[in-house]
């Protein structure tokens, strides 16, 4: 096990690191139960030096995680460190935009304010230039763009509003739990906007793929 | 092979010899052919928990080699199915054991034709005590929801942690890395003896992966007796949650029992618990003990009895 001193806050409240405010308050109250100064399960395993060590540190994990701004800049702190993956960049930013403004959901293209970075990036990424730079796209095509960007269905769902059942079968192509083709035109247009990619391009090129191929459905 | 569980607990009067006696009923009344061990050396009466009854060898009788097969020492009991090594006419000197004779008697253990072999261990941190966790690899241990209770059983796990080092460094190798350890923080051969780990990893950490995969192989259940009703009653998940992160030891919640006056009056009677109280709440937690350990099967074929390991 990591030492104290060495471990995040994330590692130290055991939570993923999406994980909402309502995990993390749970999280801290848990391990606040665990390591309070008259609790009986820890009693005589930590000094009194340890212990007021630990729970400092949980104060300030609980406090930093909680704050939207905090969180963001610690986010930023870690991935500049190494010590998060680089992809968890764009989570960060998906996660501090949805918790800015709780009414961003409704707002028609929610991640107009980071497109500029994310464009920039979509731009000079190689892997996601070749699959645009193709006349058709298929669900597969569409899956390794969001892999690249690090963005996970569940976000695009939760800013969507579209069900998780109907995204994963863009992705996997599965045209027998697809809804009709007015509603699948809508839903591509929306997971391409969500993740930064031109709407109309992304939504033409998939449905041409099932016309090309003469896929029955939708 | 048998499944063996050594049960103890630091303190004494925590239920360790009451949890042994009625589990190993209960083992032996699903058909399990089990076996219970008095290692309670110094302080033996598991023979008294298990109902009214006289026995007439003891383990003393193997140590002194007065029977070379340990199997001539286990005792029919009343109960079918179920045998007893007992202690009770133990001689006085056998409370301090040599290494050589406890892993003697573990060998012979290790022999026997048992579905289940409990071993009601005595309280305190002696190495008779200890040596039976290390050697075995697994183990129960039971704990009242009491601060002097708790204190004693983290210390208990925490000789079993040093020893278990001890035991595969060597000592020459054991004092140097203890005066190593000691000089980085001084707690480390008392409170922090994951400071030992620490420190071994620096020096050699092959053989540091290796100790540490050994530790972590242990099988360790937690059993909190005794709880009453105004008692927290998750406080075994936190012991075992601290335990796992602070000495990667892999201990488990087994499950609570509850307090209840009768288990006084059962043993004043000196009749089994769980047999004269068929229907109380105490039976129903330690038939779910008991469950527990049936199914903690699995995992404890492929990491029994590491006695060759050492």
């Amino acid at each position: 096990m990591k030492k104290l001193q060495d471990q995040h806050f994330y590692e130290l409240l055991n939570v993923e690191f999406n994980a909402s405010p309502l995990e993390i308050s749970r999280a801290y109250k848990e391990h606040h139960e665990l390591y309070r100064e008259d609790s009986l399960a820890s009693y005589s395993f930590f000094s009194k030096q340890e212990r007021e060590e630990i729970l400092a540190k949980l104060q300030d994990a609980y406090s930093t995680l909680m704050d939207e701004d905090k969180r963001y800049r610690y986010d930023r702190l870690l991935i500049e460190r190494g010590i998060l993956p680089e992809e968890m960049q764009f989570q960060a930013e998906h996660r501090a935009l949805r918790r800015a403004s709780p009414s961003t959901h409704f707002i028609r293209n929610p991640l107009l304010k980071i497109t500029d970075e994310l464009k920039a990036f979509i731009s000079s990424n190689t892997v996601i230039q070749e699959i645009l730079s193709y006349g058709v796209l298929s669900g597969k095509d569409l899956k390794r763009i969001r892999k690249e960007l690090g963005i996970s269905l569940e976000v695009i769902g939760e800013i969507t509003k579209i069900r998780p059942m109907f995204l994963h079968a863009i992705e996997d192509d599965a045209f027998d739990i697809a809804p009709s083709r007015m509603f699948l035109r809508s839903y591509l247009k929306a997971y391409a906007q969500c993740i930064g990619l031109d709407a109309n391009i992304v939504a033409n090129r998939y449905l041409k793929r099932i016309d090309e191929q003469k896929i029955p459905h939708p | 092979m048998a499944h063996i569980w050594p049960i103890g607990g630091g303190k004494g009067g925590t239920g360790k010899s009451f949890l042994t006696g009625n589990v190993g009923i209960m083992l032996a009344k699903q058909g399990f052919k089990t076996l219970l061990i008095d290692a309670d050396l110094g302080s033996p009466n598991l023979h008294t928990v298990i109902g009214r009854f006289y026995p007439e060898r003891s383990l003393s009788d193997f140590f002194s080699k007065k029977v070379s097969d340990l199997e001539d020492v286990v005792l029919e009991t009343p109960i079918s199915n179920l045998f007893l090594i007992s202690g009770a006419s133990n001689k006085l000197d056998v409370a301090n054991l040599a290494f050589e004779q406890k892993m003697r008697m573990l060998r012979a253990i290790s022999r026997l034709d048992y579905d289940y072999i409990l071993m009601d261990l005595s309280a305190g941190t002696s190495f008779n005590t200890i040596d039976f966790f290390t050697l075995s690899g697994s183990g129960v241990f039971v704990c009242c929801p009491e601060p002097t209770s708790i204190e004693n059983l983290y210390r208990l796990i925490l000789s079993v942690y040093i020893r278990k080092i001890h035991h595969l460094l060597k000592s020459p190798s054991f004092k140097d890395l203890t005066q190593k350890a000691e000089s980085r923080n001084p707690d480390a051969t008392t409170h922090k003896p994951e400071v030992l780990l620490h420190v071994l990893k620096e020096i050699d950490p092959e053989k540091a992966g290796r100790i540490e995969r050994i530790l972590q192989a242990f099988q360790f259940r937690l059993v909190i007796n005794q709880l009453r009703q105004q008692d927290n009653p998750m406080i075994g998940n936190l012991i075992c949650q601290i335990i796992e992160k602070y000495l990667c030891l892999n201990m488990q919640f087994m499950g609570n029992v509850s307090f209840d006056e009768r288990v006084h009056d059962g043993l004043c009677r000196k009749a089994p618990f769980v047999e004269r109280y068929l229907y109380s709440q105490v039976t129903l937690d330690l038939r779910s003990v008991a469950r527990g350990i049936v199914n903690g099967n699995h995992e404890q074929t492929e990491n029994s009895l590491s006695v060759s390991q050492t």
